[in-house]
């Protein structure tokens, strides 16, 4: 695993190993800032995408300390209240997000695992110093610092003010860093488990989603005077260590003192709380191998389909739909985001009529099929299984058609909900009867999306790591594939629908009957030419399908 | 009719990777009912042959066949007559072990209720009933293999291909796998293994095939590819013992208990 090499040499060892003390070891943090340069630069080393990443990665971090420090300084202008309001918002968004993006990303950064660090002759206290060390080296971590400093310039007033508040800014991003480890090193044994980051994996679609949730509230004109929100907001976070930082920036004097003392009493206690939790992770036992049985079900399609093949490619697909964190991760993506769409189109300006049912369901459907546009690429390295039962090109057809099929039965009934949602949302009181037109235009959107993918998932494959994260689906070095797959078939599938989805929404709702043929055709023909191009190139798909990821 | 005694003959298989030959003309011969051992160091290309014999990666030339049926142009009846257990443990990993094996069962048309005996049988015999029920994502080296191998076995293959197969498996386990394989050869069918432990493939094996750089070095039956030497000496002297053991080790004066 390349990530993993600590990329110290000889020579560096040989430094941080003084020979005259054996047993013990003085080591200062300069080591572990020097273990984490040497782990980024390991991490470039020979991969041209790694290095883009990591370039893109710097400047977007200069450009945004560079652009959060002006907007800080900026708020001089601003009415010193609201100035301060923004200020105490901000910090907590900081702190708040150091507590929770470490935990996302777990197992990035080497240096965030202490059981890695297990085995090394170090004193809990001067690991933790050293990890504390590590942490804010990091481009990342100068960026938060040059914001929040921007703080200062922006809220402080006099020299002895400025004084003041950079020590508590200071205080606050030493407070950010030892929280952050506080979290990820008190739940580094959940985060080992194959459940705990199951959950986790889960949960980010939760941040994200949660992420949205101010956009949508300001959109939805839930409140009129966005100062009011601010200001309440600000008011609820006066206490938190957030809010009391930034009033000490822009307060000063005793006050500011006062806060001071507060945040470095909290520092030092979630110091101690983390040294703490650092002492027994260390040696806590890992608890990855322990697991609980899962229920041996049959699930009611699996007993209605005559036994073979079929049969066993829907109950795998469904027992993934559940199991595999990837799978959770996609249904709730396709269900929230047409949900945000049913509620946003409703906003002024927008369509009217039927489209407002028809529109969130056949984006809904458009989103599900999406997600099997590399349809083999959850089972990745496993494929071999099918591919080596699989003789000829119906084998692979019936292997889809169970994917298919393994979709319809959780995509049906949910389009079905949803469409029924979105009449409701539209409003008048006929509009539930556009629950009609919706269902079947989105059922007949589900099947051409479905064919599309079908082709796509054989022509385009790729690796889908098993690791979720939020910037790619794909396995390096696949970026372009998976891009030109998944834009590929959500044009192909737009293209293909139109005939049934336009006049839906110009108001021809008879045209929706013919929606399901429509579709049904559509996938089955999908099916008949992926089946003969998987059969003369699954190869060529298992390989694909197989990358290190 | 050399067929119908010979499980394998690949002739001049070949297969490159960019500019690499990972496989420059393998002529791989195994003898039905043979217990085979296809032995060589890391990057000979043994995983590379398996591969393309059990119809996983396209040769770039020569021709395989199994049971005298070519594998690119018979795949219905190769497949059906093949087990597998490539190298890397890729299964899948959020089935339980029953459930995997029911699915094997299943893509391979076997009737519900004959699969059901049969992954009973052979979750028994691998000592995998406890854990049948637990995710396959959960189980530890030993059990993935064995319930790798069960999965290959479940339709009765008449050859069997396994790719380093004993590889991180503890002694119990892999005793086990003995047993299983034993039988099984004893019953006439043709085991073929990848492995680079020399004791265990000299243990089991009465047919070797030694590879070295993409090519086949030595065949034919143990006593013979030996002669009279340990499989280790006669390895090591086929493929070249690489490195001068003496001249390596100036560099570790250091290592060891010190003098007082």
């Amino acid at each position: 695993m390349a990530g993993r090499d600590p990329g110290m040499s000889a020579p560096d060892r040989q430094r941080a190993v003084p020979e005259a003390v054996p047993g013990t070891v003085r080591v200062g943090p300069s080591v572990f800032v020097r273990l984490k340069l040497r782990l980024v630069a390991g991490n470039l080393r020979g991969s041209v995408q790694h290095l883009l990443g990591f370039v893109f990665t710097v400047i977007a971090a200069i450009v945004f300390a560079a652009l959060g420090f002006f907007a800080m300084t900026t708020l001089r202008l601003a009415p010193a209240e609201v100035a301060g309001d923004v200020v105490t918002v901000l910090f907590t968004v900081f702190l708040v997000g150091w507590a929770v993006v470490p935990l996302l990303a777990f197992g990035l950064d080497d240096t965030l695992d202490p059981s890695r660090l297990a085995l090394f002759p170090l004193r809990t206290g001067l690991l933790a110093t050293g990890m504390f060390a590590a942490s804010i080296t990091g481009v990342w971590p100068i960026a938060t610092l040059v914001v929040m400093i921007g703080a200062v310039a922006g809220l402080a007033g006099g020299a002895g003010g400025a004084i003041l508040g950079t020590v508590a800014v200071l205080l606050h991003f030493a407070l950010c860093v030892v929280l952050s480890r506080l979290v990820t090193t008190a739940l580094s044994g959940v985060l080992r488990t194959r459940r705990g980051r199951d959950v986790l994996a889960v949960s980010v679609i939760f941040v994200v989603l949660g992420a949205q949730l101010p956009n949508l509230l300001l959109n939805g004109g839930l409140s009129a005077d966005p100062g009011a929100m601010l200001r309440g907001v600000a008011s609820v976070l006066r206490w938190t260590p957030s809010g009391m930082a930034a009033h000490a920036v822009a307060d000063g004097g005793a006050a500011a003192l006062l806060a001071i003392v507060v945040l470095a009493a909290l520092v030092a206690g979630v110091g101690w709380l983390w040294i703490a939790a650092l002492r027994r992770a260390l040696v806590s036992p890992d608890a990855s191998t322990q697991s609980s049985s899962v229920r041996n079900s049959r699930g009611l399609l699996a007993g209605v389909l005559p036994d073979g093949p079929l049969a066993a490619v829907v109950g795998k697909e469904l027992r993934y739909a559940r199991r595999d964190p990837r799978g959770r991760v996609g249904w709730f993506a396709a269900v929230a985001v047409a949900g945000i769409m049913a509620f946003s189109l409703n906003g002024e300006g927008g369509p009217t009529g039927v489209a407002l049912a028809v529109a969130p369901a056949c984006i809904g459907a458009a989103l599900i099929s999406m997600q099997w546009c590399n349809a083999f690429g959850i089972d990745g390295r496993s494929l071999w299984m099918n591919a080596v039962a699989y003789g000829t090109d119906r084998d692979w057809r019936t292997d889809i058609a169970g994917r298919h099929l393994a979709v319809a039965t959780i995509g049906v009934p949910l389009l079905l909900v949803l469409s029924l949602v979105a009449a409701l949302l539209a409003g008048s009181a006929e509009g539930i009867v556009w629950a009609v037109p919706a269902t079947l235009t989105a059922w007949g959107v589900l099947g051409v999306g479905l064919g599309v993918g079908a082709l796509t998932s054989v022509l385009m494959p790729y690796t889908v790591p098993e690791r979720l994260n939020a910037f790619t689906g794909a396995a390096p070095g696949q970026g372009g594939i998976a891009f030109v797959a998944s834009f590929g078939a959500l044009i192909g599938t737009g293209l293909l629908a139109l005939p049934i989805v336009l006049p839906v929404l110009l108001g021809l709702t008879w045209v929706s009957a013919l929606a399901v043929p429509y579709g049904l055709l559509l996938s089955a023909g999908g099916r008949r030419v992926a089946g003969k191009a998987a059969f003369a190139r699954y190869p060529a798909l298992l390989q694909a399908t197989s990358r290190a990821a | 009719m050399p067929d119908a005694i010979e499980a394998v003959r690949t002739q001049g298989l070949f297969k490159r990777f960019g500019q690499q030959v990972a496989v420059g003309g393998v002529d791989l011969v195994v003898p039905s009912g043979s217990f085979a051992g296809l032995v060589g160091p890391n990057g000979a290309g043994k995983t590379t042959t398996l591969s393309m014999v059990t119809g996983l990666l396209r040769p770039d030339g020569g021709s395989i066949h199994i049971g005298g049926v070519d594998v690119w142009r018979d795949q219905v009846a190769v497949k059906s007559r093949i087990g597998v257990l490539p190298e890397g443990l890729r299964l899948f990993e959020r089935l339980s072990g029953r459930e995997l094996l029911s699915y094997n069962g299943q893509l391979r048309g076997i009737p519900r209720a004959e699969v059901e005996q049969r992954a009973d049988g052979l979750l028994k015999v691998m000592g995998l009933t406890e854990a049948a029920d637990k995710l396959v994502v959960d189980y530890s080296t030993g059990m993935r293999k064995k319930i790798g191998l069960a999965a290959a076995l479940l339709h009765n293959p008449g050859v069997l291909f396994l790719d380093e197969p004993f590889e991180g498996v503890d002694p119990v386990s892999a005793n086990t796998l003995v047993e299983v394989l034993r039988r099984y050869t004893d019953s006439g069918s043709t085991v073929v293994f990848s492995s680079h432990v020399m004791e265990l493939v000299e243990r089991l094996c009465d047919w070797v095939s030694v590879m070295d750089g993409g090519r086949i070095v030595a065949q034919g039956p143990l006593d013979e590819v030996r002669a009279g030497r340990s499989l280790n000496e006669a390895f090591l002297g086929l493929v070249g013992a690489r490195g001068d053991g003496a001249s390596g080790q100036e560099g570790l004066s250091w290592l060891g208990a010190t003098p007082a």
